[in-house]
């Protein structure tokens, strides 16, 4: 079978699954204050208007330059953080609005994949009392069995089973991911968002931890939202990648249209960024003017309209909603 | 054969040292600090069993049987440290005296620590308007004035409270506003590392994420800290007892001992009464701050992390 087949194969299991994370307009701001009496004086739209759905077993890639709200989109859809408006349906559930006790319920079936491999890990609990804990949050559990377990998980994600004894302190990047992201797997998750799991690695370390994710993700049926600003590490992970511009989805598509036919000129010039391994081929590098607006006070319209190079008259008065304009090619942008 | 006699290691798994261990280990190889641990305890021990050790039975006989024949006693065989003004010995009450000023110093760090900790930690962890709540009081308490409230409170209460603890209340409630500020400004830092998220999003609750995780992470500060209070404390009792607003004067403590050298005839001509109690605050004062510095040597987090 070849690599071409193998992604056919994959694209068309992956479409007979069923939606397990259904995001609806989302936004998130986060209030600016100021003051004596501290009143919130503005807000950073750090997520301004996401919409995505991952199915099962799947992994969308989201990119996007520092600070247009990846992060924040991520934290938002494990409920760390309050949507300021829009939906999150987890297996057709609502859990926008769930707190308290009950969030904390929910909170077993999606897990998170920290970007600080050095302040993810609390510095003062032994390497087996952090990836137990979130087991014995959900349940009450035989200590020798759990200590198996754990150290069975521990060789599962590459580790020797004496790293159970050790603290953070004693690993290096690589590892510390390793053990962060045994953790994320230890109550079995259905989702795992991981944010920029490998930007703090070394490359030679990177692609070792990437290639554990997919493993693993085959092996327990997970399903990944992959955040990353590298395209390429993106383009190794995702089956399909959604691109954020300024806390708006820009673009969203399967992994193959969005390099082969990118839409949105923003995503159009990310990709003609990205340097080419096969230097016969020339591409043309689409240079973008000016900078990323400040979140607090976005553009009116198009939130791309200060930079666009296609940028006409009306882009500046109309915001452009998220269109399908070809089956499963979903684009934000008055062009089309 | 060589072989034959070979033992065989049994290796156990081998457990690394937490960082708390590694801190222990830190410290006992600071002499300085070692020495003045040791001196803490030895002064500890007399305080604690005075009653024992003391050389005469009760720090305070009743005034009417004191030999008029036994004030201002030079040191000599019988009274090692001679006596004072009222005949009383000076070496049991300075045993006596530093029960009081001990417990006064310890209870009310004890308060301070526990109070700021307590409100600093919510504040810092929850933010928002509960934040703004409680660092306005903390504000408020921090600008009361001590030392009115102090006598007030000592002229109410008594008679009514035992005087000590009056004292011990007051110092308590009125002082822990430092360390809410300070364990504030902690939490807030330590709030940004992601393992604080990692925590709730593996399901602690709000009060499991701030007593497992971020109190342990602030703890060597709040230590540190309290090493320091615990000598102003000592300080506190000894100035206010010797102005006349601690302890009261019936109970011996390191201050009121002091106090007796508010005459000039004791300050000149009778060294043995005062010096005793002032080299005994000097150094506990001391010893603590050099622990505090060993503390916070070794709780460095720098080599915790
Ligand atoms: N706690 C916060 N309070 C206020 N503004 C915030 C906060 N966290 C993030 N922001 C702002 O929100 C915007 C989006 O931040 P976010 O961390 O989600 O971006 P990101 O895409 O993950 O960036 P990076 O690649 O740097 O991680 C940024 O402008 C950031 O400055
Ligand atoms: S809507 Fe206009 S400004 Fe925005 S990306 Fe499209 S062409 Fe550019
Ligand atoms: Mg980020």
């Amino acid at each position: 079978m070849t690599t071409r087949d193998f992604i056919q194969e994959r694209i068309d299991s992956l479409e007979s699954r069923e939606v397990l994370l259904d995001v609806q307009n989302l936004k998130t701001y986060y209030p600016v204050t100021g003051g004596f009496f501290k009143r919130v004086v503005g807000n950073v739209k750090a997520v301004d208007d996401v919409s995505f759905t991952i199915r099962r077993g799947e992994t969308l890639g989201l990119v996007g330059e520092s600070g247009c709200g990846k992060s924040t989109t991520g934290r938002t859809i494990l409920r760390l953080l309050k949507p300021t408006g829009g939906k999150i349906l987890f297996e057709g559930k609502d859990i926008t609005k769930v707190s308290g006790s009950k969030l904390q319920k929910a909170r077993r079936d999606f897990q998170m994949v920290f970007q600080d491999p050095y302040a993810s890990l609390n510095p003062m609990q032994m390497v087996g009392d952090i990836i137990a804990e979130p087991i014995l949050n959900y349940e009450k559990r035989n200590k020798q069995e759990l200590e198996q377990e754990i150290k069975s998980l521990l060789t599962r994600v590459g580790l020797p089973e004496e790293a159970y004894y050790k603290y953070a302190h004693e690993f290096s990047g690589g590892q510390r991911q390793r053990i962060g992201i045994a953790r994320a797997l230890a109550l079995n998750p259905k989702l795992i968002v991981a944010d920029e799991p490998v930007s703090a690695l070394d490359v030679s370390v990177q692609s070792q931890v990437l290639n554990l994710l997919k493993d693993l993700q085959k092996e327990f049926d997970l399903t990944y939202l992959f955040i990353a600003h590298d395209l390429s590490v993106v383009k190794h992970m995702s089956d399909r990648i959604g691109v954020m511009y300024l806390g708006n989805l820009v673009e969203l598509a399967s992994n193959r249209d969005l390099y082969r036919e990118p839409l949105h000129p923003y995503t159009q010039a990310l990709i003609s960024a990205i340097p080419e391994p096969n230097t016969a081929i020339k591409k043309e590098r689409i240079v973008l003017q000016g900078d990323v607006p400040s979140p607090q006070n976005p553009p009116s319209g198009c939130p791309f309209h200060t930079r666009c190079p296609m940028a006409m008259d009306i882009c500046s008065k109309e915001k452009p909603p998220l269109k399908e304009v070809r089956p499963g090619h979903h684009v934000a942008c008055l062009l089309y | 054969m060589a072989s034959s006699t070979t033992i065989t290691q049994q290796k156990k798994p081998e457990r690394s040292l937490s960082p708390w261990q590694i801190a222990r280990k830190k410290f006992l190889r600071n002499k300085l600090a070692m020495a003045s641990t040791i001196f803490i305890i030895i002064v500890t021990v007399i305080s604690l069993l005075a009653p024992f050790l003391a050389p005469y039975l009760s720090p305070n006989p009743d005034i009417t049987k004191v030999n008029i024949g036994s004030m201002n006693i030079q040191p000599n065989g019988e009274h090692i440290l001679g006596t004072d003004k009222s005949g009383r010995d000076v070496l049991t009450r300075l045993f006596y005296g530093g029960r009081v000023s001990l417990l006064v110093g310890f209870s009310a760090t004890l308060m301070v620590i526990t109070l700021g900790t307590v409100v600093g930690s919510i504040a810092g962890f929850f933010g928002g308007a509960v934040d703004s709540i409680l660092m306005r009081f903390t504000d408020f308490v921090l600008n009361f004035p001590f030392l009115v409230f102090v006598i007030v409170l000592n002229t109410v209460l008594y008679g009514i409270v035992d005087g000590l603890w009056v004292l011990i209340m007051v110092i308590g409630v009125l002082s822990w506003g430092g360390v809410a500020r300070l364990v504030r400004s902690k939490v807030l830092a330590e709030k940004e590392n992601e393992y604080i998220l990692a925590a709730l999003s593996i399901g602690c609750s709000p009060w499991k994420v701030i007593r497992k995780h971020l109190l342990p992470n602030v703890m060597s500060t709040i230590i540190v800290q309290g090493t320091l209070i615990f000598a102003s404390m000592i300080v506190v009792e000894s100035a206010l007892s010797y102005l006349g607003f601690g302890v009261p004067q019936t109970t011996p403590s390191w201050g009121n001992m002091l106090s007796s050298a508010n005459e000039p005839d004791v300050l000149q001509g009778k060294p043995w009464i005062w010096m005793p109690p002032a080299l005994v605050i000097t150094l506990t004062i001391l010893s603590i701050n050099f622990i505090g510095e060993g503390l916070k040597d070794a709780l460095n987090p720098k080599s915790l992390r």
